[in-house]
């Protein structure tokens, strides 16, 4: 980054989350600057769904601070506050969710789940959310299908609304929920596609995926999670060539077999 | 059989056809913003047992004896005969009405229940996860996607509903069944008048279905057209 003293997009500190007994996230710090491109990989309980889940507060943690932007928020257990709600609402404004299993709106067109957000949330003019709404689609390769119902298209073209549709509320930064693992391998590449060019475009961005060699290719920041902690952080290099942590390296080495 | 009695019955009871819609309508009205209030008092504890016991009581009794025991018990109870309920619950048509309403409102309730259970939990995190306020969610998107997948239940409840209304006849009422026993204790024709009636309700309910599957096909496309 040029400017070091720049604040950062997205900002964890000490986040802890529980399900019951269970500690799922055990003291999480991370930040994420403009521009950074941040994948999360893990095995499955590791906790990275969850830490995801909980910048947008879809979870609410049991501690910890997550600031996007100007919005911060203390957690502390105890039930939000009014102003923590708004709060929320204004850190979920600021960013763009994809989830694993798309999440339409079923009784809205393609088109109308893309402008959904900036007229009815943000109050934007319906005409000019619906303009940048279709070249958002023609980016995404979709634009042929503004008019269809979500019921009626691919899981890769679901996914690709869904990014779209993320992409309309002009985020600061885009957090991916395992986008391609609901969809049948010959459709992913076409929703990593988008993805990558999204990263090309400088886009601030963290993505939880099991595709590995991808994370490689696009990631300026791989972060490993081992249960509830992260145990790796650093350039895909180094993580997926040298970690330090064995673990890390057993992972990796069971994943790159696996896929040969 | 008599072609000059059957039409002649036959108008007669079209007659009673009114009264018919008139009480499946008004029921239908009262009796949905009744089972949304229902509906809405689920969010607490409290309000949720009281809402449980309403259904529970009158899905579990049957309506002629709630029709009955507004009509007849009330009446019997000297507070209510000296208050201005009086106006209202001395006309068999209110009793009638009333019964109606709190009945199709425990009904509607519980379909209403099951369609907002069964909007997909995701349209809800996808209206969170853009900043929704919790009302304008309930708005724009678990409310149409709920009454969407209502509308089947409900459909059939406004059928129950409309053949529900023919126990009101025993409170005097003259809506097509009451016209229609009228006629046969004068006549003793009971198998063509009653038939007659049948045939009306019949039409009736045919008329529902239709608007419904049309309704249906208006409002959730993607079920029934292709893709453009």
């Amino acid at each position: 980054m040029n400017n070091t003293n720049a604040k950062p997009a997205i900002a964890i500190k000490a986040l802890r989350k529980s399900f019951g007994p269970v500690e799922v996230l055990r003291g999480i710090d991370l930040t994420a600057k403009d521009g950074d491109v941040i994948s999360m990989i893990g095995s499955s309980g590791s906790g990275k769904s969850t830490l995801l889940r909980c910048i947008p507060m879809l979870e609410t943690p049991n501690s910890g601070e997550v600031t996007v932007g100007d919005d911060h928020i203390v957690h502390n257990g105890r039930k939000l506050s009014k102003s923590d709600n708004a709060t929320a609402r204004g850190i979920r404004r600021n960013l763009g969710f994809v989830f694993q299993s798309f999440n339409l709106w079923p009784h809205r067109t393609v088109l109308q789940n893309v402008i959904e957000a900036p007229v009815h949330v943000q109050g934007r003019r319906h005409h000019e959310a619906t303009e940048e709404a279709l070249t958002l689609l023609e980016k995404v390769g979709l634009a042929h299908k503004r008019d269809a119902w979500p019921a009626h298209l691919s899981g890769g073209q679901q996914q690709r609304v869904a990014i779209a549709r993320a992409l309309a509320q002009r985020p600061k930064a885009i957090l991916f929920d395992e986008p391609t693992s609901a969809l049948d391998p010959e459709l992913v590449g076409d929703v990593l596609k988008v993805i990558r060019s999204l990263a090309e475009e400088g886009r601030t961005m963290i993505i939880v995926t099991h595709e590995m060699g991808f994370a490689r290719e696009v990631s300026s920041r791989v972060v490993f999670l081992h249960q509830g902690q992260i145990e790796e952080d650093g350039t895909p290099e180094k993580v997926f060539s040298n970690p330090a942590s064995s673990r890390c390296k057993e992972f990796i080495g069971s994943h790159f077999q696996r896929n040969r | 059989m008599n072609i000059a009695f059957l039409s002649d019955i036959f108008y007669k009871l079209l007659s009673g056809v009114p009264l018919t819609l008139n009480l499946t309508i008004v029921s239908l009205i009262g009796g949905g913003i009744l089972a949304l209030l229902l509906n809405s008092m689920r969010a607490t504890l409290v309000g949720n047992a009281v809402a449980s016991a309403y259904v529970f009581l009158f899905r579990g009794t049957p309506l002629l004896i709630q029709i009955f025991v507004i009509y007849y018990g009330l009446s019997a109870i000297p507070f209510i005969r000296h208050s201005f309920l009086w106006t209202f619950l001395r006309e068999p048509y209110w009793c009638g009405l009333l019964a109606l309403i709190l009945n199709d409102a425990a009904y509607t309730s519980e379909i209403l229940r099951g369609a907002f259970r069964a909007v997909p939990p995701g349209s809800y995190e996808a209206a969170k996860v853009v900043g929704m306020t919790p009302w304008s969610t309930f708005r724009r998107i678990s409310s149409p996607i709920a009454l969407r997948q209502a509308m089947p239940a409900y459909s059939s409840e406004v059928v129950a509903l409309l053949k529900g209304t023919a126990l009101v006849s025993t409170i005097t009422l003259m809506e097509v069944t009451g016209i229609a026993s009228a006629a046969v204790r004068e006549t003793w024709r009971a198998i063509e008048i009653f038939l007659c009636a049948a045939v009306i309700y019949l039409t009736l309910s045919l008329l529902v279905t239709w608007l419904f599957a049309y309704a249906e096909g208006r409002l959730s496309p993607w079920l029934f057209r292709e893709a453009r």
